[in-house]
């Protein structure tokens, strides 16, 4: 039994955090309706922002936060007048080789610059948070605390907000918001910078968790990917409880059956969602064309 | 008169034509393929063999090269099988290479080795190490390095003979547990340690595979917790290992003893990744540095300038395969080359079949003797030397010391057992 609790927290913990990574593919996802491939390489090139904040400063990649995150929403801003609005209203494929080039690019400037190294944060707590019998590492709970939190604000920024309300009547009829004022181009840019930015806050919140490499976002960006179809395209909280749900199915699966087939078994719970619920745990219908959930 | 003055003079200048082709011939360059991952997943430890193998380069070819000529390298970028197999293709087909070497990795050898075979190109394989690489009937790869299989039998070897007894527990009382990445390597040294635990009737209370990609080693360490083992065997690569210790922390799973095979354990970054984590931890794989006294005086020498010049290159000393990287491919060079005419790739396999060098002649402590379907434990081998060193180091807060086998150690195993999280 303790086991098993131990297995169930880690994993809905360690899912909060991968949950956390995937919020700003779904909403980039949910609002402009393209897939950001070069997700995974956000995640990197963050986490190195992060990683070298620590290293530099000396301060904790907490701390680092404040300049990544506003950093990444610089960088977001960027790729998406640079490299996405040209795309946006050209056929699908088009979004998909561009954000694909985007990410092949920066994995190979990252190996150019940063060498194919694992680069690594001491550890922040040097103990584990002990609960009873289970054990957690203190930077796991504060990752996930985060996670909440985050999606907490992101629902009332959607729900409560002048900017959400915008960003909601774009996702619903681009052009009749066009025609009600909203600066529905300004949205779409304010959107994908957010998104990059939300990347910026999870590189640093996992930076003390793992390693990074030039090819680390190959690690997570699988995993974003069906955390967002699991929970809905497009739906904040749908990405967190897809994000714990594959974080226990993973955890649970890789103790009881074999940890080689942890994967298999959450693309196993991935199918059979797509195959009774295909718009995900708590996706709209039709959410692929909608987007982002009111 | 007039006709013997004219037949001098063309024997006279056929002589000098012959004697210009012959000075061009002994000028141009010997041009050897070198396939490694330089970029891409594997390319750390790939960029430290390229830098030992440009070491090797450069230490032959100020010695004056083989019988006068240079040595050049091309280069190709295997970053996966695929670009490996193509890489190698390129490098035969558009730049003519005849030798080719590498390459690291053992997927990347089998793909490297068989493109070579193909092209009927003569490889010299230095680090790869699964089985199959060996075993497909090939006549043109060889390779230095020790088979996976060895990688896992001097673990257990190690145990066996040194381990139980600083434990204070018959083998038969220890319980060993085998964790390994499920892909060629680790797959394959978790075969060979299955096997081989299977011939000394020991049987591991844990032996599992899992995927090396995997963020999540939470399900893994609290399966080994429940299991209690005294002894850990684990096949990993750097940033799953790295996940693992951390992980091992977080749960506080301990053991008296962690053995790495290879890989993820012998890397140079795990140190800076986990600081003073590490300390303990021992590492069956090529020996990074050997006692200098089983090297024989001239290779002593080289050794000596090889580890100097590393270590102000790279500012750390050479890893295992780093230094098995050098020993292989100086092998090719004072070995293999100089007695080369042709170097039509029959030639040069006449020449390797016949090295009988014993062990000490190579930097890191291997000697040369290949199997050539004539190994009584498997005859469907071709190619493997079996006096490729093996042994045990340890991470010790100073350095990585070799601990065993005996004659090729620099120190004695420290820190067993190794004392639990709370107090390292």
């Amino acid at each position: 039994m303790t086991t098993l609790g131990q297995l169930v927290l880690s994993g809905i913990f360690i899912g909060g955090i991968y949950a956390l990574m995937s919020m700003g593919l779904t909403l980039i996802f949910g609002v402009l309706r393209i897939v950001n491939f070069a997700h995974g390489e956000f995640l990197m090139l963050a986490m190195y922002g992060a990683w070298a904040i620590t290293k530099m400063l000396g301060l904790n990649p907490y701390f680092a936060a404040l300049a990544i995150v506003p950093a990444m929403f610089l960088f977001g801003a960027v790729v998406h007048q640079v490299i996405v609005r040209p795309a946006l209203d050209k056929p699908h494929l088009v979004g998909v080789f561009a954000t694909m080039g985007l990410s092949i690019l920066m994995q190979n400037a990252a190996l150019m610059v940063m060498t194919a190294d694992l680069w690594d944060v001491p550890p922040i707590f040097g103990r584990s948070v002990e609960v009873g019998p289970f054990y957690f590492k203190a930077e796991l709970l504060l990752g996930f605390a985060v996670t909440i939190l985050c999606s907490l604000f992101l629902q009332w920024l959607i729900r409560s907000t002048y900017l959400g309300k915008a960003i909601r009547a774009t996702v619903q009829d681009g052009e009749a918001a066009m025609l009600m004022g909203i600066p529905v181009p300004r949205i779409f840019l304010i959107t994908f910078a957010s998104g990059s930015a939300l990347v910026g806050l999870s590189a640093c919140m996992m930076m003390p968790l793992f390693s990074v490499f030039p090819t680390v976002g190959l690690n997570f960006v699988l995993i974003a990917f069906v955390i967002v179809v699991l929970g809905g395209m497009g739906s904040i909280e749908g990405a967190l409880i897809g994000g714990m749900c594959l974080g226990v199915v993973q955890s649970v699966s890789s103790y009881y059956v074999a940890p080689a087939y942890g994967q298999m078994f959450y693309f196993v719970l991935f199918l059979l969602v797509m195959i009774f619920r295909p718009n995900g745990l708590l996706g709209q219908k039709g959410a692929a064309t909608i987007g982002i959930n009111d | 008169m007039r006709k013997w003055l004219r037949l001098g003079a063309c024997l006279i200048a056929t002589s000098f034509a012959f004697m210009a082709e012959d000075r061009s011939q002994a000028q141009e360059p010997i041009r050897i393929g070198v396939l490694l991952p330089l970029t891409g997943p594997f390319a750390k430890n790939g960029i430290e063999n390229w830098e030992a193998m440009q070491i090797a380069r450069d230490m032959i070819n100020e010695r004056g090269g083989i019988n006068g000529r240079k040595i050049e390298y091309v280069n190709g970028d295997a970053t996966s099988p695929a670009a490996a197999i193509s890489e190698t293709e390129r490098l035969i087909t558009k730049d003519g290479v005849k030798i080719t070497t590498g390459s690291f990795a053992s997927p990347l050898a089998i793909a490297v080795s068989q493109a070579a075979e193909r092209q009927g190109v003569f490889h010299w394989e230095t680090t790869g190490a699964a089985e199959i690489i060996t075993r497909r009937g090939f006549k043109y790869t060889f390779q230095v390095g020790a088979p996976a299989r060895r990688y896992g039998q001097v673990a257990v070897d190690f145990i066996i003979e040194d381990l139980s007894k600083r434990l204070n527990k018959s083998v038969n009382d220890l319980r060993i547990a085998l964790l390994w990445e499920n892909r060629a390597f680790g797959k394959s040294v978790g075969d060979g340690i299955r096997a081989y635990t299977g011939q000394k009737n020991i049987k591991p209370v844990y032996d599992e595979g899992y995927d090396q990609f995997s963020t999540d080693m939470t399900p893994i360490v609290q399966k080994l917790k429940d299991v209690k083992p005294d002894i850990l065997i684990a096949i990993s690569f750097p940033n799953d290992a790295i996940l693992f210790q951390r992980k091992a922390k977080e749960l506080d799973f301990n053991v008296a003893a962690f053995i790495g095979v290879s890989a993820g354990y012998s890397s140079p970054d795990l140190r800076n990744s986990i600081g003073s984590m590490v300390n303990g931890i021992f590492v069956a794989d090529f020996p990074p540095k050997v006692n200098p006294d089983v090297l024989n005086p001239e290779i002593r020498k080289v050794a000596d300038e090889f580890y100097k010049r590393y270590e102000a290159k790279m500012k750390r000393p050479p890893a295992g395969h780093a230094a098995a990287g050098f020993s292989a491919i100086w092998a090719l060079f004072t070995d293999v080359l100089p007695k080369a005419k042709t170097f039509e790739p029959d030639e040069l396999r006449d020449i390797a079949l016949k090295l009988d060098l014993p062990e000490g002649s190579l930097v890191n402590g291997s000697g040369i003797k290949f199997t050539n379907f004539d190994w009584p434990d498997d005859p469907k081998d071709a190619g493997q030397n079996l006096r490729a060193s093996i042994g045990v180091w340890q991470w010790t807060p100073e350095a990585n010391e070799q601990v065993f086998p005996a004659k090729l150690a620099t120190h004695a195993p420290a820190m067993v057992p190794l004392p639990d999280w709370s107090k390292r």
